[in-house]
């Protein structure tokens, strides 16, 4: 039995942060319709750039936190600007084999900034064990958790209620419309990239801090693929929902059945799921005019 | 003169050319192609090899994405599918090479299916996303089952003999892998003018409008599946021989994406880009090695410490401008010289 809760509690730090980059993947499809493959690759990235404030000019938390943050944010405008914004208007599977390119360039650039070895992001917290009854749960997995269900409410609000919010939700459902109703689409998908690179940031930067900082993390790209999928691609809230489900799930398979098993426990989950329903559990079904 | 392209009957609308000198020059090509294994040394020749192997696989892959319209990120899959058929039937149960290579078409053909039935289902991106699981999944596959495959130690192939002819050497080898890669040429050639071919190609520009005129989706998204993965199947047995070594880690995900790469850089759709895309692909580090060699001696030690990562880089780097500045592809490049050499001093 608490063989099964320490599983859980594990499945639901790790699909957190799954969960995190699954909601970036939802952020820039919900706004340009577009899959960005590079997603992984972004993370990945931010979370060498903060490694390299905690060792360079200081390990605290907060300042460390502040300018991956920002990082984040300038990577994810420097990319919409530079490479995005000129395929504006080109079929979707040229802007998506896009991202493809700039995933494979952004993730052999870590070994000529960075080097090939692994590093831990140590920022003296996050390691520190909460009991509850018998069960130990490390702070770390605490705050990645309650960050995610933040996000995810701050999401929430954020496209239900804020004016900007319900602009990228014209510019997703009809850009052309929206242009003529006087919303900048250009400044809408620049947001939207800043925004999904920096969620992405915060879970790249969690992830170093309890595991290890190496050039393989861009396979959480991956991993939260299933995630986004399992939710719906357009589905924010559903993605960081899916993340916590195929957390848990690759975990009880990593921990019941066998460690090949957990490297594809999510992969198989989507393939069921879309067999059943092609647009993932809570994304809107496209319907078609002919 | 020519005062324009009149045809007059179906025959010579669907033939391969209709122009005398494309004849001349392929034969000339394919002259040049039996003679070079006498006249280039090994390390050419081994890059002979590698263009005629992944010809294969990017024509398998052509019929599926570039015909039919169905994006696929896991044809890697298919290729360690067809290599391990190979290996197992051949090294594992000594099975005469021949059939071997049926296996190694067989078996991934079957594979396909397995994928091919949920993405009848899908569109576009989940069915991109689906593809990708499924080339993890096989991987993990492979290495679960040790009793067939040998799990993560792989297993070592020999160089076959085929009809008493052993193809040893390197210069040998160089003949099968053209003759495979002739036989892909043809066979996708044909496809596409026949009545399947144009049903895989009214599948990728609407397939509603398809579907209205009588096409099953069903039946020919399967058919694309199932014949792109035989034909990817045969270039990763090739592959695998040539590696004289078939293991997981052979057949990076990299590979995928090089193949997606040699699709849009040669022009997506066409049997020709194909061809010029592998060349250009499989060309591109070694030509980008031999300028920064003229630079410095310095960089080329950099670039021989970061070779993988350079390549990779290439490929990315290659997919980006080719998308934004010339999205027809090599193909596209060639037509416009070509129209621009025949109507010089007119525009068209």
């Amino acid at each position: 039995m608490q063989y099964l809760i320490q599983l859980l509690i594990s499945g639901l730090a790790i699909g957190a942060i799954y969960g995190l980059i699954a909601m970036a993947f939802a952020v820039i499809y919900k706004s340009t319709g577009l899959v960005n493959f590079a997603q992984g690759e972004m993370t990945m990235i931010v979370a060498y750039v903060a490694w390299t404030i905690s060792t360079t000019i200081s390990g605290n938390v907060f300042v460390v936190a502040f300018g991956a943050i920002m990082a984040a944010i300038l990577l994810g405008l420097v990319i919409e600007r530079v490479v995005m914004r000129p395929m504006l208007g080109e079929p979707v599977f040229s802007t998506v084999m896009v991202t493809i390119g700039l995933a494979v360039i952004l993730r052999s650039s870590i070994n000529f900034i960075w080097d090939a070895y692994p590093h831990a992001l140590d920022l003296g917290v996050g390691r520190g064990i909460v009991r509850i009854g018998a069960i130990g749960v490390r702070t770390g997995q605490i705050a990645v958790i309650s960050t995610l269900l933040l996000l995810l409410a701050g999401i929430w609000a954020f496209f239900r209620y804020s004016k900007f919010g319900v602009a990228m939700r014209a510019v997703a459902a009809d850009d052309r419309t929206a242009l003529l109703m006087g919303i900048s689409a250009a400044r809408v998908h620049g947001f939207a990239w800043a925004a999904s690179s920096a969620i992405a940031g915060i879970a790249g930067v969690f992830f170093a801090m309890s595991y290890d900082l190496s050039p393989a993390m861009f396979q959480l790209g991956l991993k939260a693929f299933p995630a986004t999928i399992l939710g719906g691609l357009d589905a924010v809230l559903g993605s960081g929902l899916g993340g916590l489900l195929i957390g848990i799930t690759e975990n009880l398979a990593g921990g019941y059945v066998s460690s090949g098993m957990k490297e594809v426990a999510g992969f198989l989950m989507i393939i069921i799921v879309l067999m059943i329903r092609p647009f993932g559990i809570f994304g809107e079904r496209d319907i078609e005019r002919v | 003169m020519r005062t324009g392209d009149f045809k007059q009957t179906y025959g010579e609308l669907v033939a391969l050319t209709d122009s005398p000198p494309v004849w001349l020059w392929s034969a000339v090509l394919l002259l040049a192609l039996f003679l070079a294994p006498y006249i280039l040394n090994a390390y050419a020749l081994s890059f002979l090899i590698i263009i005629l192997i992944t010809v294969v696989g990017a024509l398998g892959l052509n019929i599926l994405t570039g015909y039919t319209g169905l994006i696929s990120l896991g044809h890697v899959g298919f290729l360690v599918t067809g290599a391990y058929a190979y290996a197992v039937a051949v090294s594992k149960y000594g099975l005469p090479p021949i059939a071997g290579f049926v296996a190694a078409g067989v078996v991934p053909a079957i594979a396909s299916l397995v994928v091919g039935a949920p993405s009848l289902r899908l569109k576009g991106l989940y069915l991109a996303i689906t593809t990708l699981a499924f080339s993890f999944i096989i991987n993990t596959l492979i290495l679960e089952a040790r009793w067939l495959t040998n799990g993560a130690r792989g297993i070592s192939v020999p160089r076959p003999t085929l009809f008493g002819i052993s193809f040893d050497s390197d210069a040998a080898f160089t003949y099968l892998c053209l003759g495979f890669a002739l036989l892909a040429l043809f066979a996708t050639l044909n496809i596409r003018r026949s009545r399947v071919g144009r049903a895989l190609v009214a599948i990728r520009d609407n397939d509603t409008a398809a579907r209205v005129m009588g096409i099953n989706l069903h039946t020919y998204k399967l058919l694309a599946f199932v014949t792109s993965a035989f034909i990817t199947g045969l270039a990763g047995a090739l592959y695998g021989i040539y590696l004289s070594f078939v293991s997981v880690e052979g057949f990076p995900f990299l590979l995928s994406i090089e193949a997606l790469a040699i699709l849009i850089v040669g022009g997506l759709g066409s049997a020709l880009g194909a061809v010029l895309g592998t060349i250009l692909i499989v060309l591109l580090p070694e030509a980008t090695r031999l300028v920064f060699n003229l630079f410095s001696a310095q960089m080329d030690a950099m670039l021989t410490t970061g070779a993988q990562e350079l390549k990779s880089m290439l490929y990315g780097l290659v997919i980006i401008l080719f998308l934004r500045f010339q999205p027809r592809g090599l193909v596209g490049a060639w037509h416009d010289i070509r129209r621009f050499w025949v109507h010089w001093p007119l525009r068209y």
